[in-house]
């Protein structure tokens, strides 16, 4: 039997009152049963008490007989009625009456002479033998009884003597009573019912008196106090009973309403709380009759309040964390997050309301220049305008998302392509209205929109649109384009999208997988000698027996903000290929990281530990120039701290970014490499030319070592080994070699050479 | 006539040692008793009667015999058996009266001889009350000689009630001469329905107030009457026809019938008075 896991305060009340009437009823049918035990035993005392006041009476009456015949068997005038007995009948009907020898009712008496026969006949109404019976021992009193016609006599026959000493038998006397009216009549018995008294002989049947007591039939008379005994006994336990029913009901019924009902009526409530409804039934504000029941309804009361109050409150707040869970903080709009839901519920909605929809995706141009350029504050401020003027652009009901960074997106319902083409128009034509040169910024800002439409009829490529549009920013950001491109019709290189998104796979995968990242390495020569002086680390990924060049991953790095990530894993990778040994001692390696990662502490870190290179391999970290480096402090305290391990600092692509001088100012920068363009200036007879020469000399006269990168002819190399600058490297003298190819050719010149012949 | 000696009682009293119960049949079936006290063989003896129905314990006549035992008289007290056997009990007025004067003196008579036959030459009767007239009764018939005086305490004659006497006697008579036996009750002595046969009811009867006198002054013996002024059994006038007869006789002062109480003493004083002057007379005749 398994019990329920909670029971009803109202089935306990009924099981107590259940068990209390069960109980009761027990105690009452113990009660009767005891009850009627004892009316057993009184019952049985009764018919003691009748037995015993029976025999008493029948001893009595035989004893009164006894008694009555030694009165008259001494009384005078019954020896002179057996002497004389003329006047015999007057003795026999009057005189034994009349003096108190014999009582004048059912008794009668006779004389016999010493023969036995009566001294005269009796009349005709009283039955008295006529002679004693010969078997009878008429030498002392004898007693029987016999039936007479229904009624029973008791004799009693009793010698007379002429004198007390017996010396002399004058005759015989015979009482004869009517026994049951002589025993019942002078006898008050209490205890026996006098109509049940009850003796049968047969006919002829003589009975003597010592065995009259056992063949007695008769019945206890029912002792009025016990039966009285027995009616209040009853009727007090059928009354508490009954009382103690109707008392169960009423407590029932007082327990039901005062206990049960505000019970159950809390447990609602507090049930409605638990689900969140807050009843608000006129009952609640009734008190209750039990003072503690009415506390917890009170404080039940004011608890539900203040949780009303506290859940208006909560709810208030979770619509103002909903909102702004779903809001993009810095520009108002909607967020990722809400992109994605709606996203979603559109999509769904789709299904049922076909329609043609498109996706358009914003990005700013230049953003990270800019926000390296000008600092966050004034980013935030161009996104934030960017984002006002997207929301003025689109229809009322259509939603701008941040996706991130400076990337924006909507998808537009119930439109078509050239309603979208039209929508990014005017979003463009507001966002270069916008005013941004009130922040400073004075070179233009613009956004690049990619479109991807799915009519009614193709929605099973819904979920495309995102990826398409994608494509189609990445063609719209191609120079040349007009910021705006259609995919489909505007993306003519799709193919190479879906190579990008490859290469995309492929970077992902390699942050995630050793090894993936493979090290190239181009050798930096000393001039005038061509001598290998150390190589520079170009990371490769091997993708599916591919080789992925940094052309095609580094731009994703940069969106993805990837570039610490990254960086970690070339330094992992180099560090693997310098611990292979298979490097040639003494040649140094330069490794080429973002200058946001080198503010990293991570990066930092992994420097420190990969500096213990540094006594068989000089190691060189060089810092592209074109990223904007927004800590400076902070990172040349770290390249200070680098230095210190014996790092060198090389500034690369020198004459690309925004502050060179700058950098080179505030950092500790050894070695300087010249961008390429710079390099290929050097190749031309004019100004510029004479420009980069003259500011190669002067670096060289300040100090830093130079590096030309991007020697690719003979006539640059020249010109470079003629401005004095110390380093030289490019598809002239080598190529980047894998690790395994360069164990095989150190110098990698002769390749590189022979590759350039 | 046959005695018997049936049994002696002895006590620790020297009177009692001399106690007998002697009995006698005094007709067929009708044995009677009488206690027998014996005395100096030198005084009279005495025989003494109880009253009417009753026994020889009745108060008056045993303290009397022991009185007189005391004093050294040898005393025979029967009770009548009024013709029943062994009668020791007073006989209700309502029992079968089935006796008669006659008997009774016959009696009376038998126990006379029955002291004389134990060797008392001189006999005194005395009795009380209806004894009293009962041995007048037999001293009006032919006493025994050893007879030598009579005592009549408290005398008194068979009181009939209101009826007259002479008509009741009339119809008694009548009763018997047509043998009428049916039993007949009328007012005798103290009993107001004595239940009699009619020729036993008739002997009593017969003795009124002048039947007494008569016999009186025919008594054959001394006599002396002991009366008391205070008995309120006798019928009015019969002491003062007593004296008028100039019976010998002593009245006690406050005595009642029954002389009881302190008159005990002078009945016995008075007795004895009497014994002792027929003891000095002499010997029987």
């Amino acid at each position: 039997m398994k019990w329920p896991d909670s029971i009803s305060i109202k089935h306990i009340a009924l099981a107590f009152i259940t068990g209390l009437l069960i109980l009761v009823s027990v105690i009452g049918g113990f009660a009767a049963y005891q009850t009627r035990a004892v009316t057993r035993s009184l019952e049985q005392h009764n018919q003691n008490a009748a037995l015993s006041e029976l025999s008493a009476a029948v001893e009595r009456l035989l004893s009164q007989t006894e008694d009555q015949a030694a009165n008259l068997a001494q009384w005078d005038e019954t020896r002179q009625q057996l002497v004389l007995p003329e006047y015999y009948t007057y003795w026999r009907d009057q005189r034994v009456y009349e003096s108190g020898m014999l009582p004048p009712r059912f008794v009668r008496a006779a004389l016999y002479d010493e023969s036995g026969a009566m001294l005269a006949p009796s009349p005709a109404k009283i039955s008295l033998p006529a002679r004693l019976p010969a078997r009878l021992p008429l030498y002392q009193s004898t007693s029987w009884l016999v039936d007479e016609g229904g009624h029973i006599a008791l004799y009693h026959a009793f010698p007379v003597h002429n004198d007390e000493r017996r010396q002399a038998l004058l005759g015989y006397g015979l009482i004869r009573l009517d026994f049951m009216p002589a025993l019942l009549h002078h006898e008050g018995l209490q205890f026996t019912d006098p109509a049940s008294v009850h003796l049968t002989l047969k006919p002829g049947e003589v009975l003597a008196a010592p065995a009259l007591l056992s063949r007695l039939q008769f019945s206890a008379r029912p002792d009025p106090d016990q039966m009285r005994f027995q009616t209040i006994l009853s009727r007090t336990l059928l009354a508490l009973f009954v009382l103690l029913v109707a008392t169960a009901l009423l407590g029932f019924v007082a327990y039901n309403r005062l206990l049960v009902r505000p019970l159950r009526r809390l447990s609602q409530d507090i049930d409605a709380m638990q689900h969140g409804r807050f009843s608000t039934h006129p009952s609640r504000s009734q008190a209750m009759r039990i003072s503690e029941l009415e506390n917890i309804r009170r404080s039940l009361y004011d608890y539900q309040l203040q949780l009303r109050e506290l859940h208006g409150s909560l709810e208030h707040q979770n619509r103002e964390f909903h909102s702004q869970a779903r809001q993009d903080a810095l520009t108002g709009c909607h967020n990722r997050r809400a992109y994605e839901e709606d996203w979603e519920a559109f999509r769904q909605e789709l299904k049922t309301a076909p329609q043609g929809v498109a996706f358009l995706l914003f990005d700013c141009d230049r953003f990270k220049a800019i926000n390296d350029t000008y600092g966050h504050a004034k980013g935030d401020r161009v996104l934030t305008i960017i984002a006002d003027a997207l929301v003025m652009a689109l229809r009322a009901n259509d939603r701008l998302y941040r996706l991130g960074g400076d990337e924006f997106a909507t998808f537009l319902s119930r439109t078509t392509p050239a309603q979208a083409k039209q929508i990014a128009q005017r979003c463009q034509s507001l966002i270069d209205a916008s005013a941004f040169t009130d922040l400073g910024i004075s070179e233009p800002v613009g956004i690049s929109i990619g479109i991807a439409f799915c009519a009614a009829d193709q929605l099973e490529h819904i979920d495309d649109l995102p990826k398409q549009a994608d494509i189609a920013m990445y063609t719209a950001k191609q120079p040349g384009r007009n910021r705006i491109a259609l995919y489909g019709e505007d993306t003519e290189r799709a193919a190479q999208a879906l190579v990008a998104s490859r290469e995309t796979n492929a970077l992902f995968q390699a942050l995630s997988t050793p090894g993936m990242v493979e090290m190239h390495y181009q050798s930096i020569h000393g001039l005038p000698g061509r001598q290998v002086d150390y190589y520079e680390a170009l990371a490769r990924i091997r993708y599916n027996d591919d080789l992925i060049m940094p052309d095609a991953f580094l731009p994703v790095i940069s969106n993805r903000r990837l570039e610490t990530e990254f960086d970690l894993a070339v330094l992992h990778q180099v560090d693997a290929d310098l611990s292979s040994g298979q490097l040639p001692t003494g040649i140094g390696v330069s490794i080429n990281l973002s200058a946001q990662s080198i503010s990293r502490p991570e990066i930092v870190s992994h420097l420190l530990e990969l500096s213990r290179h540094n006594a068989r391999h000089p190691l060189m970290l060089e810092i592209t120039e074109t990223s904007l480096i927004t800590q400076m402090t902070e990172v040349r305290t770290y390249l200070e701290l680098l230095r210190t391990v014996h790092y060198r600092i090389a500034m690369d692509d020198f004459g690309t970014g925004y502050s060179p001088l700058r950098y080179l100012v505030d950092l500790p920068v050894d070695v300087v490499k010249f961008d390429i363009s710079l390099v290929n200036k050097l190749g031309q007879d004019n100004r510029a030319g004479q420009v980069v020469a003259d500011f190669a000399r002067m670096m060289s006269d300040a100090g830093y070592v130079l590096v030309a990168e991007g020697v690719e002819s003979d006539t640059v190399l020249c010109k470079v080994e003629s401005l004095g600058i110390a380093h030289v490297q490019g598809y002239l003298l080598s190529r980047p070699l894998p690790l395994a190819k360069l164990s095989a050719n150190p110098a990698g010149l002769e390749a590189g050479a022979s590759a350039l012949a | 006539m046959r005695a018997y000696l049936l049994c002696l009682l002895i006590s620790v009293f020297p009177a009692a040692a001399h106690a007998v119960i002697a009995k006698q049949d005094m007709r067929p079936g009708i044995p009677a008793g009488a206690e027998y006290l014996i005395g100096e063989r030198s005084k009279p003896a005495v025989l003494l009667l109880h009253g009417f129905l009753q026994t020889r314990e009745f108060s008056t006549v045993a303290t009397l015999a022991r009185g007189l035992q005391d004093a050294g008289y040898t005393v025979l007290a029967p009770t009548l058996s009024l013709n029943i056997p062994n009668r020791e009990r007073s006989l209700a007025c309502e029992a079968v009266h089935h006796h008669s004067l006659e008997q009774d003196v016959d009696e009376i008579g038998r126990w006379v001889g029955w002291l004389k036959a134990r060797g008392h030459p001189t006999i005194v009767l005395v009795g009380h009350s209806f004894g009293s007239m009962q041995l007048l009764a037999y001293l009006s018939r032919t006493p025994d000689a050893a007879v030598k005086g009579y005592i009549g305490a408290s005398l008194i004659e068979a009181q009939i009630g209101m009826a007259s006497r002479p008509a009741l006697i009339a119809q008694l008579e009548n009763r018997v001469l047509s043998k009428r036996r049916a039993l007949v009750t009328h007012a005798l002595s103290f009993c107001r329905k004595y239940t009699s046969t009619p020729e036993g009811l008739l002997s009593y009867v017969r003795w009124d107030e002048a039947h007494v006198l008569a016999a009186l002054k025919r008594s054959p013996v001394e006599v002396k009457l002991i009366m008391g002024d205070a008995d309120d059994h006798l019928g009015q006038g019969w002491l003062k026809a007593l004296q008028h007869i100039q019976a010998p006789m002593v009245i006690v002062q406050g005595a009642s019938h029954f002389v009881d109480g302190q008159h005990e003493f002078d009945l016995l004083e008075h007795t004895l008075d009497f014994l002792e002057h027929v003891r000095q007379q002499g010997p029987a005749r």
